[in-house]
């Protein structure tokens, strides 16, 4: 475990002059932080490609900086710092008639929800907070914070547009970990552990070792888990409960400033999250596509980082892509065609399993 | 039981279909474009054709410009102007026709006439102005014009007219100093005398 070699690297180091309850906060601490930079940096660069993808999609140019003042930096690269600026300024709004300590309470548990999920996020062979034996599970389980968190926010500003965007969260959320656990299910099946790390170390050696390609059910198993993933992550054109057209902004309309940027980097991170796990667990994780060819411990991390990468990239494109959907459609979706087709891959991994590779 | 996988099939297809459209987008991007980065680039100026070579006849009425060498203050084009956006202000000079140095006053206009009058205001509001040109006809030393076309040179055509504060729409073409250095100079006669 990780917090344990930091906490023996700091008593080697500082055994003499600390406590060992204070190395040991010590250590815990140091991987939170790595965690919160980690997320704040990755949320800036995702910000930004959001903007300059969404604006090539529709033939703009985003935003951009030329010539001389007070512009946002060469190609608007400091656009981003120029929002987060914005957000920290901002004045922090607490409607009078809402219910103060859980309409505080609400950012908070979004971003723990998120937070902790990247606990279990393997981005190397080594490198891991914690290396769980039940990670994958862990990270679906954690995940369904947010729809608690969402539920509060919205209950808490006493709002219709509050209420009805947080009513909409948890329906969608609920419904949609059923298919993403279930084609998750086809993963664990074929590696035969929970534990991420042995998944990855399951796909070892080129692409065609990787799940998504082991039998011809998978591809579709990988489709239904990357589309109820952005389902869980209230992405367009799944973001009903922030439908900005009918809702004005759902769960976060009466939060401001710092309250408001916390429910917005906690998307961002919750889609990390999920395009890491669909990265680990059908993708090879941190293993080269090409058996031997940059597979250092080094190029592990750039593996991990742009297999993610790419499934954020997606993700984004589908947003500048699809309009979004009825509340009935998505119920729809879900329910007759998601879960039915995640059920048959289940049991048609199983049989090629049994018959191909036993 | 037919319908459910032809609209499986249409969804998927038509959501690779936009996706294609999409992805087509965004790597043309470059060529694509319709934004103008606007104070950087600018729309170039739109070719006409109504008859006459552009070089001989002023076709554009960007804005009014004043020679102030060559105007004698006559008040004319003041009177001209139908929605009163011209302000001239005059007083008489000390010497006819003779340079005043202190004040950059010239004597005499390009026309020859030998000038009686300093002009220490010359006011006028292109925020009001109709680009009638009507002050321009009556002007005896045509020092007052219409710029673009071939006075473009004196002034850059510049179609935006877009200024910080309105009242930058104001042009003072009257001689900085001119009124302190007049009274100054009056001053100083009045002493000797």
């Amino acid at each position: 475990m990780t917090v344990d070699y930091i906490f023996d690297f700091l008593t080697g180091l500082l055994g003499g002059f600390l406590g060992s309850d204070y190395l040991l906060l010590a250590s815990m601490l140091i991987p939170c932080l790595a965690i919160f930079g980690f997320i704040t940096v990755y949320a800036l660069i995702v910000i930004y490609a959001e903007l300059k993808v969404s604006s090539f999609i529709q033939d703009k140019v985003g935003p951009m900086g030329q010539g001389v003042g007070l512009h946002a930096g060469k190609w608007g690269l400091l656009q981003p710092v120029a929002d987060a600026l914005k957000l920290l300024l901002k004045e922090d709004i607490i409607p009078s008639s809402a219910d103060r300590p859980l309409f505080i309470l609400a950012p908070f548990m979004i971003f723990i929800g998120a937070f902790i999920s990247f606990v279990a996020i393997p981005f190397g062979e080594s490198i891991i907070v914690a290396d769980l034996n039940i990670g994958l599970f862990y990270i679906l389980g954690v995940g369904s914070i947010a729809v608690l968190s969402l539920i509060l926010a919205g209950w808490a500003s006493n709002n219709k547009w509050s209420l009805y965007g947080g009513m909409r969260s948890a329906a969608q959320i609920v419904s949609y970990e059923i298919p993403a656990g279930l084609s998750l299910i086809v993963v664990i099946m074929l590696a035969g552990t929970l534990n991420l790390q042995d998944i990855i170390k399951y796909q070892e050696g080129g692409i065609f070792n990787w799940i998504i390609f082991d039998n011809p059910f998978v591809p579709i198993a990988f489709v239904v888990y990357f589309i109820s993933a952005l389902a869980e992550v209230n992405r367009t054109p799944f973001d009903l409960p922030e439908s900005e057209s009918e809702l004005v902004a759902g769960f976060a309309t009466e939060y401001s400033g710092m309250r408001y940027a916390f429910f917005f980097l906690s998307e961002y991170a919750n889609m990390f999250v999920v395009s890491a796990v669909a990265a680990a667990g059908f993708l090879g994780g941190w293993q080269s596509p090409f058996a031997g060819f940059m597979s250092t411990p080094a190029w592990g991390v750039f593996w991990m980082i742009s297999k993610t990468g790419f499934l954020i990239f997606v993700m984004i494109w589908l947003r500048w892509t699809l309009p979004r959907l009825r509340v009935d459609q998505l119920m729809n979706v879900c329910w007759k065609v998601f879960l039915p087709l995640a059920l048959i891959n289940i049991f048609g991994v199983a049989i090629w399993t049994v018959v191909f590779n036993s | 039981m037919k319908r459910y996988f032809t609209d499986i099939y249409e969804s998927v297809s038509s959501i690779l279909g936009g996706m294609g459209i999409t992805l087509m987008h965004l790597i043309k991007a470059r060529n694509d474009n319709v934004t103008l980065q606007y104070p950087e680039e600018k729309w170039p100026r739109p070719e006409r054709n109504i008859g006459f070579d552009h070089n001989s006849y002023n076709v554009i009425r960007s804005r009014l410009h004043v020679d102030m060498d060559d105007c004698i203050g006559c008040l004319k084009c003041e009177r001209a102007c139908p929605v009163d956006c011209i302000k001239i202000v005059t007083e008489k000079a000390p010497v006819r026709g003779e340079d005043l140095k202190e004040i950059k006053h010239k004597g005499v206009t390009s026309n020859g006439t030998r000038k009686a009058l300093v002009v220490t205001r010359f006011d006028i509001d292109m925020s009001e102005c109709c680009y009638c040109n009507l002050c321009t006809y009556p002007c005896p030393e045509e020092c007052i014009f219409m710029t673009g076309g071939p006075n473009a040179k004196k002034h850059p055509i510049d179609y935006e007219f877009s200024e910080p504060d309105r009242s930058d729409l104001i042009y003072r073409f009257a001689k900085k100093g001119a009124k302190e250095g007049l009274a100054e100079m009056n001053a100083k006669q009045e002493a000797e005398a």
